[in-house]
């Protein structure tokens, strides 16, 4: 059976690392001019000291299309829960993130269960969000050396682009990431991946930016895979708070079975 | 006149009878070593395609055209709208070739004690009909089968080991379901199997068809194979083809597959273990023709003054020539009808019985197949009658010269001891 349909089975461990969760620290990075600063002021805007949201995950491929309802709670990069609220057929449906943990919780069975790190790979429910989105744990500048390969107008909009090369020793599957940043607000708005030959795998662009507890997120996003041009993963946030009262208590094993 | 030559060529060989014994007990013994060996890299061959087919895969398979490469969930044949299984089946066994089929259902899931979770193919099978096909569930060393219509589950060693589960535990399966959604299900574990191929013991699991089919989503009529059992594994292409047929008018296309395709490295290997016993024809005659050449030349000239006497009497060149190749025809016939007694009984006991070898070697996986520690034979039927025709053209080839000898022998020196 493929990688990626075991994979898929990896349950709402996808939603844990799905940007945007905000950070303290907000989008204040405009004077900076070094390529790697500029990313990682973009990239902590997508992260967060803690957060409270509620999203929507569009899913469309060849086969069938939904939508679930979800709510989040995330602490920092390490502490995440996020329960879905809808379809009913998922309803309660829950994963927690603690540390270098995973576990899903099955409201159906009434169990929960632990998500070995070593499966962490590819699609979640068929979305097209891969594991990489999801259990990352460090930070773009870490993983990756960052150069700046264009700073100028696209389409009217003053950009920058950067060229993100896995550092050696990073573990990570892409060979190259493309990564589009308005200078003006520094918001992202697109990110391209590309596979060790080089060749485009997926695409993800941001859209909606707006106001969400007080910050300029961008609302939006969707992922299109190369190979499916058809298909597509979409995530809108419909509510966001940021710097809510969140202790890493507050992300246990009990939480996760709380269906309330 | 004829027969004449024959009895010649047979006192011949009487004249010494020891250097005869032992000509033809040195071409007997090439015969039973080509032979036997033949029949070892056959049996060799056959436990491969046995177990590499005959473990899980069956020899033959049915499957929705778009199912491969991708083994999609959704790809079932019939599309969304399923087949009847039981009368696709009945089509599929309706094939001469074809011994027994089943419908099966494939969906990648976790299988998770809560603590520990190992990923894995959850296979949905009728249990009954699926141990006429495969292997795999008669491979369960502990507990048993799962029952039909039941929510239980037969696990691979290895798997068990790292979740620390047995017969009777519980365990959590998750398994995304063809409408998207995230299927699990509490089962329990009926059975453990170990077959000691690490991907089968480490990344499967077996539970009734009807359960998994709930737990993905897919409506009793959906399927994604059918595998087959064809018992002389070299009938299955014909069979394929046919069941091809059988299976035509399908709303959706549907492929069949012989283990020949999707197992192409074994049939690689047998081409190669066929051509090696050409090789050892070579090899072996090859050596015996030396052996019997020199008895032949040893033969023919100790019976100079004999030639010389028949060409004085104006008997000719060729009388010569064929009164040798009469003799290497008989001595031939002399070996391989030693050659056959000894071959054929010994083949007969060894493949009634094959002998144990775990005391050299364990069992081993071998192109994908568990191969059994066991030095299993088969009747290398072509290679008996081929062997036999090679053993006589040795015998030929090797009296061609001492024949063209004694046919040139001069009449008056040798008689006057010159």
């Amino acid at each position: 059976m493929s990688r990626i349909t075991i994979a898929r089975a990896l349950a709402v461990s996808a939603v844990l690392a799905m940007p945007p969760v905000a950070s303290a620290q907000t989008a204040d990075c405009a004077g900076l001019s070094v390529p790697a600063d500029i990313v990682d002021c973009v990239d902590r805007i997508m992260r967060g000291e803690s957060s409270q949201g509620i999203s929507t995950m569009e899913v469309s491929t060849e086969h069938w299309s939904r939508a679930m309802e979800m709510q989040m709670w995330s602490l920092g990069t390490d502490h995440a829960l996020v329960r879905i609220l809808s379809p009913r057929k998922d309803a309660g449906t829950a994963t927690l993130k603690a540390g270098n943990e995973i576990w899903n919780y099955l409201p159906r069975v009434d169990r929960t269960i632990k998500i070995p790190a070593s499966l962490m790979s590819a699609s979640w429910m068929g979305s097209h969000f891969t594991n990489d989105d999801l259990v990352k744990e460090s930070r773009l500048i870490e993983d990756y050396e960052i150069t700046l390969a264009y700073e100028g107008d696209r389409d009217g909009v003053d950009v920058w682009e950067f060229d993100l090369i896995p550092r050696p020793e990073a573990p990570v599957v892409w060979g190259r990431i493309a990564y589009q940043v308005r200078k003006h607000d520094t918001m992202p708005v697109f990110a391209r991946y590309y596979d060790e030959d080089g060749v485009l795998v997926r695409t993800m662009t941001f859209f909606d930016y707006r106001e969400l507890g007080g910050r300029l997120v961008p609302a939006a996003m969707r992922v299109v895979p190369e190979d499916k041009p058809g298909e597509y993963t979409e995530v809108r946030y419909s509510e966001l708070e940021f710097d809510v009262d969140l202790d890493e208590d507050y992300f246990s094993l009990r939480r996760l079975r709380d269906t309330r | 006149m004829k027969g004449a030559w024959w009895r010649i060529g047979w006192r011949n060989l009487g004249r010494n009878r020891r250097r005869t014994l032992i000509t033809a007990i040195g071409l007997a013994l090439g015969y039973l070593a080509v032979v036997v060996m033949a029949g070892l890299s056959r049996g060799l061959v056959s436990e491969m395609i046995d177990n590499g087919t005959g473990m899980l895969t069956g020899q033959l398979q049915v499957f929705a055209e778009d199912y491969l490469p991708d083994r999609g969930i959704y790809e079932t044949i019939g599309g969304r709208e399923g087949v009847d299984v039981e009368a696709l089946v009945a089509r599929v066994a309706s094939d001469p070739n074809v011994s027994a089929a089943t419908p099966r259902v494939y969906a990648g899931g976790l299988v998770s004690t809560g603590r520990a979770t190992a990923a894995g193919v959850i296979l949905g099978v009728d249990p009954e009909r699926e141990a006429l096909v495969s292997r795999l569930l008669s491979h369960i060393d502990e507990g048993r089968a799962p029952t039909p219509g039941q929510y239980e589950i037969v696990i691979g060693r290895e798997m068990a080991r790292q979740l620390d589960a047995g017969p009777g535990d519980e365990v959590v399966v998750v398994a995304p379901g063809a409408d998207g959604s995230l299927g699990n299900d509490l089962f329990i574990v009926s059975g453990i199997f170990t077959t000691t191929i690490t991907a089968l013991d480490l990344g499967h699991a077996v539970a009734p068809i009807e359960v998994v089919q709930e737990l993905v989503a897919l409506a009793h009529g959906r399927i994604h194979e059918i595998a087959a059992r064809v018992d002389d594994p070299w009938a299955a292409d014909a069979a394929a083809a046919a069941v091809a047929v059988l299976v035509e008018g399908e709303s959706e296309p549907v492929a069949v597959r012989p283990w020949t395709e999707f197992r192409p490295e074994m049939v690689e290997y047998a081409r190669l273990v066929s051509s090696m016993e050409w090789m050892l024809i070579v090899f072996v005659f090859g050596m015996a023709i030396w052996g019997v050449a020199n008895t032949m030349l040893m033969s023919s000239y100790e019976r100079r003054r004999e030639f010389a006497v028949l060409l004085a009497l104006g008997g000719g060149p060729r009388f010569i020539v064929r009164s040798v190749l009469a003799e290497a025809l008989v001595l031939g016939a002399l070996a391989l009808a030693a050659g056959l007694a000894v071959t054929l009984p010994i083949l007969a006991w060894w493949k009634a019985a094959p002998p144990d070898m775990s005391w050299v070697y364990g069992g081993f996986t071998m192109a994908g197949g568990l191969m059994r520690p066991i030095l299993r034979v088969e009747w290398p039927t072509s290679m008996i009658f081929i062997t036999a025709g090679a053993m006589f053209v040795t015998a030929i080839a090797a009296a061609l010269y001492p024949a063209y000898r004694s046919s040139r022998v001069p009449p008056a020196d040798t008689l006057a001891g010159r």
